[in-house]
């Protein structure tokens, strides 16, 4: 008895000395939460889950491989456990997950029927498959059968359903499915994929400068899930509060119920749920891929560059923001109104944007305060340019420069830095009585009834060609006109007059009459001799338009030989989807690459430079997919009509009565309510490439 | 198997008495780590490389210390003592010095650790009174036919899973009715030895 | 956890019975069910050292440390392993030399060692008592049915006795290996088809 006792004392201790030392010895680091999470595992190291033991189950847990729930012996308690190590941890690392890319189902039409063949790969190889769509899921459920994780389920619409808690990314389903309908990738390789010739998308999705999953989105709301909907917009647009109130939505013209009755009112749905996000009080969490340890600069703070930094960002790179204003937003911050869009607004979206841990330099302007040559030296890999297009372009007519005469950027930031900053009555900018803005694009527009706010006693607008021609939104310019906005069309100014004390005092203009239609296919004005007319006036601004002010080249004389510059201004890039500029760790973007254009336009091209920047300091070639779409429209997509369309109204934009806003820089437009929406949402066919569902129409 | 050859040992060992299929040792990971290939192997290696050393100490351990102090009683409590301090002890020692050997092999060594194919061939090797260089020869073996039938059925396995298995044998259980298949074809070793 | 006693007895009889719920431990299960006596005197083996190291693990939680918990286990678990044996060997030896091998190796069956860390190590003396209890009898009831069929279809006998009378010419095949995977896999799939 005592010799065992002895003995079993004397190996114990052997066993534990050993392994003590060896544990300080041969000690390795190794992430804390590892240790964490393996003991809540049961330690049997029976091999049940399919790892190697449970230190390497609480690897794949940590590494975000294997869900909490890995372990089999362990209780579920164990696994809530563990998940609650790992959180909703912006550390950690992306899961793969599997989803479905097709929309079609049972709805889509079938070509023929073989009853014979109940397998996807079978009929794919025989025939190409069973339906009339080229690319969708045939719904015969190979994926189904090779999940091994009983994480897919053939869904009531004849296609597979992921259940995203079981499924583990092994990439089975990936696999099998003929037609590559099923797609495994992390979060962060769905925010680099750009729309594809050969996706499965609606033309509303094609359309979108962003590339948002618009049918997506609205089926989330219909089904009631508005934090789902907001995820989905995210992934592709981190500006949702925004653009769902200034978006001027070009998806809305391809949308397929437009083509036989009013199309869905796509952006009224969007802002409903970023404000039904805000209102909540709530943020929701977004998710970061493991952080990459590359820095990039990313210089000026409007859509663009938010919209890169956010996406840089979500690909786990360290980002910060150079921006030359006191406050981030750029354009949609000074040269967007406070009525279209409260900066109360804003801000809470621009801070949702800085939360996710990205720096911000205010107050700093590339070529004034720094340049290049500095952030290179500061350890940076790559830099966006996203400066804008700030410079108005001028009449290059008489007297343009007199008191009284503004250009119109210019005129709107100079407010809006007042409004925003200063507030005092005393300083704040000139206003006239009989105010003209030339010009008639959305800046105009937005002078005009800027202006009417102001209190100024007559607005009107000079623009050289008809009101149909007008680039202005439509809807913009509807409310001019019912905020008392006087509209002169035809009229090309050629003089700018002023009085002995250099004030303005009139505008002289030719009348001009619709020509034959130019490149462009609108028609041109020709100016009709000896119709000049005066116009009395003591305001006057310009708003024709602008272009990026690259004034920072000349201070930088690295720059000055390698960055192309357009003769527009803008900074060259050969490659539109790829926004590389001729020196190749800077990428460009927005309004600085394009000349000024859509806040949507500018967002795209964010994550568009994400995704180049990204290759680009992930070491990988900087190359477009051949497939790129890039708003083009897929063919097979676009309907001449639409069978069986049941006329619906569509649901009205909400906004403040005419004689309440036009006193006040209180937002004009109002959110729809839920009912609205849930009907608005229920408008929407849920296209596919080339099916959509025709029990909504 | 004590008056067996070398050569003879190992083919039983390997086919004849397969530790898994005939022996029904070391079942758990067997059907944990045979879902995919590359995990299969890597088990299969780490086991050939543990087996062979749990031998050899369990049998000095054994011939050493508890044959002459008449401890035999206590021996499957010192053996799994052992064993699983060497496991994690050639884990550390992987981990730190040889990390190559380590991503591997190494980690597969904690599944070994409560293994009951380790423990089981060592029991076994005593039980036959195997001498030391005999049972270092029947642990390589009964390693070797252990890697052998995780391969193989991990081969068998990769294919199961793109083939339509009804319903109610899916996984564990088309499995369990896979590995009885294999163990029929190891069936026909016996008799060589 | 809100759960009486009753309740954690008798999810090891069906809920959680092991190995057809738990998918672990199957190297008795298939070992050495070639016979309904063997399958009964295995579970009981396991099922007294389940309860015994359940206690055991349960009135020392607190005591040992987290960091060599798992050790521990095992040499609770072995010590019992070692008392079953000699038990075994003096009441039981014919059973002993057939059950072989199996028995020390009750040490490394995941079973006791998952159930010593997922409940033993978090709950108190009596629930751990009722949950070895019944993870130890629906493993004994495992074990014994499919001894009976193996019994039955490989030999012709049930407990010994002839079944089908002389004329039977018994399935070889189920006593052996082979048969051992084929029948565990089919109870298996038995078992899916009733949820």
């Amino acid at each position: 008895m005592v010799t065992a006792l002895l003995f079993m004392l004397g190996l114990g201790a052997a066993c534990g000395i050993m392994l003590s030392v060896a544990s300080k010895v041969f000690y390795v680091y190794e992430d804390p939460r590892i240790a964490e999470v393996e003991a809540f595992m049961a330690g049997a190291n029976c091999g049940g889950c399919g790892y190697t033991g449970c230190s390497a189950a609480a690897v794949a847990v940590v590494a975000g491989e294997a869900p909490p729930s890995v372990c089999i012996v362990a209780d579920a308690e164990a696994a809530g456990n563990i998940a609650a190590i790992m959180g909703v941890d912006p550390g950690t690392a992306e899961p793969l997950l599997s989803y479905n890319t097709c929309r079609g189902g049972d709805r889509a039409p079938d070509k023929y029927y073989y009853m014979g063949i109940n397998s996807c790969q079978a009929l794919a190889t025989l025939y190409g498959g069973k339906r009339e769509c080229p690319v969708g899921c045939l719904g015969l459920g190979d994926c189904v059968r090779a999940c091994a994780f009983d994480a897919l389920k053939m869904g009531p619409h004849g296609y597979p359903v992921v259940d995203e808690v079981k499924c583990v990314g092994c990439g089975a389903c990936e696999r099998v499915c003929p037609k590559d309908i099923m797609e495994i990738k992390t979060m962060s390789q769905k925010l680099l994929h750009l729309n594809q010739y050969d996706d499965r998308i609606a033309p509303c999705q094609q359309t979108c400068p962003a590339e948002i999953d618009i049918p997506r989105y609205i089926y989330q709301i219909k089904s009631g899930d508005y934090e789902g909907a907001v995820n989905t917009i995210r992934e592709r647009n981190p500006l949702l509060l925004s653009c769902g109130r200034v978006c001027p939505h070009p998806c809305e013209n391809k949308c397929r119920r437009g083509i036989e009755d009013e199309p869905v009112s796509i952006n009224q749905l969007k802002r409903f749920v970023a404000d039904y996000e805000m209102n909540s009080g709530r943020r929701l969490p977004v998710s970061v891929a493991p952080s990459t340890g590359k820095k990039v600069a990313v210089i000026g703070g409007g859509p663009a560059g938010l919209s890169c930094a956010f996406f840089l960002r979500r690909l786990g790179h360290d980002v910060t923001i150079f921006d030359a204003n006191p406050k981030l937003g750029g354009m949609i911050r000074y040269g967007i109104p406070e009525y279209r869009l409260p900066k109360e607004v804003l801000a809470w979206e621009i801070q949702g944007i800085l939360d996710l841990g990205i720096d911000h330099k205010p107050n700093v302007m590339l070529g004034r305060d720094f340049d290049i040559g500095a952030l290179m030296a500061a350890g940076y890999d790559s830099v966006f340019l996203g400066i804008g297009a700030w410079k108005d372009y001028t009449l290059r007519v008489e007297g343009e420069n007199l008191e009284g005469c503004y250009t119109g950027i210019n005129f709107l930031t100079n407010f809006a830095l007042w409004q925003q900053e200063d507030g005092n009555e005393d300083r704040r900018p000139y206003v006239g009585n009989k105010c003209v803005v030339i010009g008639g694009g959305n800046t105009a527009i937005d002078c005009v009834r800027t202006l009417i706010r102001l209190g100024a006693e007559e607005v009107s607008i000079v623009y050289r060609r008809t009101r149909k021609e007008m680039p202005a939104n439509e809807v913009e310019i509807v409310a001019a006109e019912h905020e008392g906005v006087k509209f002169t069309f035809l009229a090309a100014p050629t003089r700018v007059i002023g009085d002995e004390d250099g004030n303005v005092t009139g505008l002289e203009y030719l009348k001009m009459e619709l020509g034959e239609p130019d490149a462009s296919g609108r028609r041109r004005p020709v100016p009709i001799e000896g119709s000049e007319t005066v116009m009395e006036i003591d305001m006057l601004i310009t708003a024709i338009g602008q272009g990026p002010d690259v004034f920072f080249k000349d201070e930088s004389k690295r720059l000055d030989e390698d960055l192309n510059i357009t003769r527009w201004n803008t900074i060259d890039s050969e490659d539109p989807v790829a926004l590389q500029s001729s020196i190749p760790y800077i990428f460009t973007g927005g309004d600085a690459a394009t000349g000024a254009d859509l806040v949507v336009s500018a967002i795209g091209a964010g994550r568009r430079a994400a995704r180049s920047i990204h290759l680009y300091i992930t070491g990988e070639e900087v190359k477009t997919p051949e497939k790129t779409l890039f708003t083009n429209n897929i063919p097979v997509s676009i309907f001449e009509s639409v069978e069986g369309i049941e006329k619906s109204a569509r649901t009205k934009m909400p906004e403040l009565p005419v004689e309440d806003r036009i006193k006040s820089f209180v937002e004009a437009d109002l959110v729809i309510s839920e009912e609205e929406a849930l009907y608005e949402s229920n408008r929407c066919l849920q296209c596919c490439l080339t099916c959509y569902n025709k029990d909504v129409a | 198997m004590s008056e067996m050859g070398y050569f003879s040992i190992i083919i039983s060992t390997i086919f004849v008495n397969n530790i898994l299929l005939a022996k029904f040792l070391g079942n758990c990971p067997f059907l944990g780590t045979s879902k995919k290939m590359e995990t299969a192997v890597g088990m299969a290696m780490a086991v050939v490389f543990v087996l062979v050393m749990a031998g050899a100490i369990t049998w000095v351990i054994y011939h050493v210390f508890l044959v002459p102090f008449d401890l035999v009683y206590l021996r499957t409590i010192a053996f799994i003592l052992v064993i699983a301090s060497l496991v994690q002890f050639v884990e550390l020692f992987l981990k730190k010095s040889i990390p190559a050997l380590y991503a591997g092999l190494g980690i597969f060594l904690p599944l070994i650790t409560t293994n009951c194919a380790v423990l089981g061939a060592c029991v076994i090797n005593i039980d036959e009174e195997l001498s030391f260089i005999k049972s270092l020869v029947s642990s390589f073996g009964f390693a070797v036919g252990f890697g052998l039938a995780l391969v193989l059925f991990a081969g068998v396995r990769e294919r199961i899973l793109l083939a339509r298995v009804p319903k109610p044998l899916q996984d564990t259980s088309i499995g369990l009715v896979t590995a009885g298949i294999i163990a029929l074809a190891f069936f026909s070793f016996k008799g060589m030895v | 956890m809100a759960k009486t006693i009753t309740q954690e007895f008798t999810k090891g009889l069906w809920a959680e019975i092991p190995p057809f719920r738990l998918v672990l431990g199957l190297c008795p299960v298939l070992g050495v069910t070639t016979t309904m006596e063997n399958g009964i005197g295995m579970g009981l083996a396991t099922t007294f050292v389940l309860l015994c190291s359940n206690i055991l693990v349960s009135a020392l939680r607190n005591i040992i440390p987290p960091k060599v918990r798992i050790a521990c286990f095992i040499i609770i678990i072995a010590t019992f392993v070692i008392v079953v044996e000699l038990v075994m060997q003096a009441y039981a030896y014919p059973l002993f030399l057939k059950l072989g091998l199996f028995i020390p190796l009750i040490v490394v069956n995941c079973i006791v060692l998952g159930r010593a860390e997922a409940f033993a190590s978090k709950n108190g003396l009596l629930p751990s008592m009722a949950d070895g209890l019944g993870i130890g009898i629906g493993f004994t009831l495992s074990l014994a049915a499919l001894g009976a069929i193996r019994e039955i279809f490989g030999t012709g006998t049930f407990f010994g006795a002839s079944v089908f009378g002389p004329s039977f010419q018994p399935f070889t095949f189920m006593i052996q290996a082979p048969g051992a995977f084929v029948c565990l896999g089919l109870m298996l799939c038995i078992m899916n088809l009733f949820e």
